[in-house]
């Protein structure tokens, strides 16, 4: 075993304490203290999750994890986010102590950013519910700056993280015996299952149903990101990764072992089910526009047409009593033929490319989706049902035997809408792997060099018309597909799924997960799906925190949650920093096309 | 017999056209602003259209909430008083946006300010919909003009309201006006010089940021206008407004060659008569109207991407 850490040392100035920027001055005093500072910040964590939280019981009942009222008198129970605060905190303390560990101050400033986002989440939540800062501070007698404490135990960590100097992600190259490595990412992928089960019932339903389920939600994750930062920085996700690839099928057939386990977890409710099948299909749906927009580089505003469509198809081939197609062919077939028609229709949408490019080829994929948004809301041929919908779909079945019901195995219940869930996560595996093998595969190569450049690519004789046309009926069928299957889960057609505002969630999906990715379009699927749910309280806010969110998306992490090595290369040029950071300096490089 | 049977379908025919005519002055009008944006920044603004819907909010909010109630029912000081206010609050969320979210991605990747302006143009819907009192269904818009209307006796009579005429001439006027100040003044000269190289611009002593905010200030003034005209004729107002609106102006802009001010007017004008005429006479009537012009819109991309007076065939990338 070769325990070899070897931090790269790059010639970047950053290294060292010579800071720039707005904070310069701050970073500069606080560089020969850093240590200290995350150490203080770290115990500053630790000291607010043991404060009270709140001075009286809120409108909505009291605060979770007994954050109320009085100094916490049972150390060893704290639970939910004084947890999670408790952890960072400690965290953040031993790494900042241990001078040994390669990259510490990018680990700590994860935590710290954490633990920031964490005290500010629930002081902003119990502020705005409970009324104003007297439920936070001091009111009647009581005192309650745990919150506070908190958040600036959060902000000087970073604050000393980042005066210590940024270091390089440190490149772990262990090797050990392959069933070692087999029994660790066995271990690992039951442990995201957990976290992944663990999150999606955080906080329960939402709603009437509990009133703090929106924050518990946020707060988790806000804990999870400043771990998984921290992780990221540590070089371990990197090694972690690097194994799984060393293992690849194996780790595939975890994974997919892992995900149809779901069921078994805290999620294991008809509920959650049913979320995770949406979740399911718009994943699906996202790697289809992953191929589009992520490695042919074509903008498509109009793609959640092929979903519909799709959707529409299925529908009027299920014998439901609405459509006007009187036949009930089976579910694969009808998947074929829901596909097969919605890249028909993605052929057309994707003719215009031989002659329109950049925004205008946006411009055009949105006509096309309203077209396809108007036509089916007036129930063009009769085949949409218009503002009636399709409803009573009947559910996927043979005989009497139906996807919609429960299954029992001995004495274990799995609860309705189950076979509906592994069909899907059987689904997106497939459509995972068409992803896979397109991307790395001569005609992958293609839709990525007309992406890079289109001229190029057509000079080193890649024909790229109908390239990019196959790119757009690929993802439609993909889409295609999701469809067929969301027509069943949901039994309802309704023109109303597929509107523009569906496409550009889609679109946010791939960008926020990061383009050309897989993990990364069903990463952000999952979240802009989930987020609605979790958030009934804010519904009314939902929008708005979304079109919001884009905007920031675009201004600070263009590249998305898990960046394409090339797109990362692209959407962080140089000159770009330069010019934001300096204002009207040196002339910027413009290319004229 | 037959001659009987003639007249009103003349009549229908001539009543379509001025429908025509007075959205798609309307249209033009907002298409300035986007026919503006584009030729110095290449941008497609989406949030434009929002920007017009919240010009006619903010011209409804002054009219409710701030003017007292004798001077709002007096069309000679609502009018104007409205159009100005209208104008205000949409150029300062013109320019507000143009600060806050595409100035700092100035030199980003193409995709990201066309995101960028997708996510303004839904957070401006809704902030409007959550933020302004009763927007969740739509508003009642007085009439700010006289009301009646002129009647050329063909057949049952063509009905022109007088605020449709209102709205031709304003958007006539103001389109001319601002031709007349990009060829003529300075400033047109420096926004015309921005968009051709903004780098030798800059070389030649113009701020090319001041150029872009004078842009963006004078396409959401127009639009701040277009959007009170639109609540004045159409008596009522809602937020899905901007987008539709926003698309056909979009549509007139490229249809008239983009970053040409006569060719948004007539590219307006055009989207405005396929609207009324495709409404009336191709089939699936006024449900479809939307999809001719979406039609027209990809034909005209595809096949003449430089528009009715674009200058020549220029590769997009």
């Amino acid at each position: 075993m070769t325990t070899t850490a070897t931090p790269e040392t790059p010639a970047t100035p950053a290294a060292r304490p010579r800071h720039t920027g707005r904070f310069a001055r701050l970073l500069d005093a606080a560089a020969p203290r850093s240590t200290v500072l995350m150490i203080v910040g770290g115990v500053l964590t630790l000291v607010g999750a043991y404060l009270p939280w709140v001075t009286f019981v809120l409108n909505e009942g009291p605060y979770p994890e007994k954050a109320t009222l009085n100094f916490f008198v049972d150390p060893f129970g704290v639970t939910g986010f004084r947890l999670h605060l408790v952890i960072l905190g400690l965290a953040a303390i031993v790494v900042a102590a241990l001078r040994r560990i390669p990259a510490r101050h990018r680990i700590v400033r994860g935590l710290g950013i954490g633990a920031t986002v964490v005290a500010l989440i629930n002081g902003l939540w119990i502020t705005v519910e409970g009324g104003g800062l007297g439920a936070i501070t001091a009111s009647e007698g009581t005192i309650a700056f745990g919150s506070i404490v908190a958040l600036v135990g959060g902000l000087v960590t970073v604050l000393g993280a980042s005066a210590g100097g940024l270091e390089r992600k440190p490149v772990w190259t262990w090797t050990l015996p392959w069933w070692v490595e087999w029994i660790l990412l066995v271990v690992l992928f039951v442990i995201v299952l957990l976290l992944v089960a663990a999150v999606l019932t955080s906080g329960g339903q939402g709603g009437v149903v509990n009133p703090y389920a929106g924050v518990v939600f946020l707060s988790l994750l806000a804990a999870l990101g400043g771990a998984f930062a921290a992780l990221n920085a540590s070089g371990l996700l990197t090694w972690v990764s690097a194994v799984s690839e060393r293992h690849r099928t194996f780790s595939v057939i975890v994974l997919l072992i892992v995900a149809l386990l779901l069921p078994l977890t805290s999620a294991g409710t008809e509920y959650w089910m049913t979320v995770a099948s949406n979740i399911g299909v718009y994943a699906a749906t996202a790697i289809g526009l992953n191929i589009v927009v992520g490695l042919a580089g074509l903008l498509d505003l109009g793609y959640v047409a092929f979903l519909g469509i799709g959707a529409f198809v299925a529908a009027n081939l299920s014998g439901a009593a609405a459509s006007q197609i009187g036949i009930h062919l089976p579910f694969v077939l009808v998947m074929i033929i829901s596909s097969v028609v919605a890249g028909m229709f993605g052929a057309i949408v994707g003719s215009p490319t031989l002659r329109v490019r950049g925004d205008y080829l946006a411009i055009v994929t949105l006509a096309f989706g309203e077209i396809f948004v108007r036509s089916a809301q007036n129930n063009i041929g009769g085949l949409t049902g218009g503002a009636n919908a399709i409803p009573n779909i009947p559910a996927v079945g043979v005989g009497d035997f139906k996807f919609s019901d429960s299954v029992v195995i001995g004495s274990l219940r799995l609860p309705s809408g189950v076979l509906y869930y592994f069909l899907i996560v059987l689904l997106v595996a497939a459509v995972m792997l068409v992803f896979a093998h397109l991307k790395n595969s001569r005609l992958g190569r293609a839709w990525i060099a007309i992406r890079e450049d289109e001229d190029a690519a057509s000079a080193m004789g890649i024909r790229t018309g109908p390239i990019k046309i196959l790119a757009f009926l690929i993802g439609a069928m993909l889409a295609g597909l999701a469809g067929a299957f969301f027509a069943h889960k949901t039994a309802v057609v309704a023109y109303d799924s597929f509107r523009f505002l569906e496409s550009v969630t889609l679109l946010a999906a791939v960008i926020l997960g990061g383009m050309g990715t897989i993990p990364g379009a069903v990463l952000g699927a999952s979240i802009l799906f989930v987020l609605p749910e979790k958030l009934r309280e804010f519904s009314d806010y939902r929008l708005l925190l979304f079109g919001l969110a884009l905007v920031l998306i675009m201004r600070f992490r263009p590249q998305g949650i898990v960046p394409d090595r090339h797109r990362k290369a692209e959407l962080t040029d140089p000159d770009v920093e330069d010019v934001a950071k300096e204002g009207p300096g040196p002339l910027p490089t413009r290319v004229e096309p | 017999m037959h001659a009987v049977e003639e007249t009103p379908r003349l009549s229908t025919f001539l009543s379509q056209i001025a429908n025509g005519l007075v959205l798609g002055s309307l249209i033009a009008l907002i298409a300035l602003g986007y026919t503006m944006v584009y030729g110095i920044i290449t941008l497609i603004n989406f949030a434009h259209g929002e920007i017009f819907m919240v010009g006619a909010y903010g011209g409804l909010a002054t009219l409710t909430y701030i003017l007292p109630t004798a001077i709002a029912t007096t069309w000679y000081f609502a009018l104007p008083i409205a159009l100005v206010a209208g104008a205000i609050v949409a150029m300062l969320i013109a320019v507000a946006m143009e600060r806050f979210a595409y100035r700092p991605l100035r030199n980003a990747p193409r995709l990201a300010p066309l995101i960028t302006a997708l996510g303004v143009s839904v957070a401006l819907q809704e902030a409007m919909r959550v933020f302004y009192p009763g927007a969740t269904a739509a508003l009642p818009f007085p009439n700010l003009f006289i009301e009646g209307a002129v009647v050329i006796p063909i057949g049952d009579g063509v009905v022109i309201r007088y605020v449709g005429i209102l709205l031709i001439v304003m958007s006539l006027v103001l389109a001319f006006g601002l031709e007349r100040f990009v060829e003529r003044t300075r400033l047109g000269r420096a926004m015309r010089a921005t968009s051709q190289d903004r780098d030798v611009a800059r070389l030649m002593g113009i701020d090319p940021d001041r150029v872009i905010v004078l842009t963006f200030a004078i396409g959401g003034a127009l639009a701040g206008v277009a959007g009170v005209l639109y609540g004045s004729y159409l008596n009522n107002i809602n937020i899905d407004m901007g987008f539709q609106n926003g698309i056909f102006a979009f549509t007139a802009a490229v249809l008239g060659g983009i970053g040409n001010i006569r060719g948004a007017v007539v590219g307006g004008l055009v989207i405005g008569l396929v609207k009324a005429l495709g409404g009336q006479y191709l089939p699936g009537g006024t449900a479809y109207d939307y999809v001719w012009i979406f039609v027209v819109l990809i034909i005209v991309l595809v096949f003449r991407p430089q528009g009715f007076f674009g200058e020549s065939e220029r590769v997009r990338a």
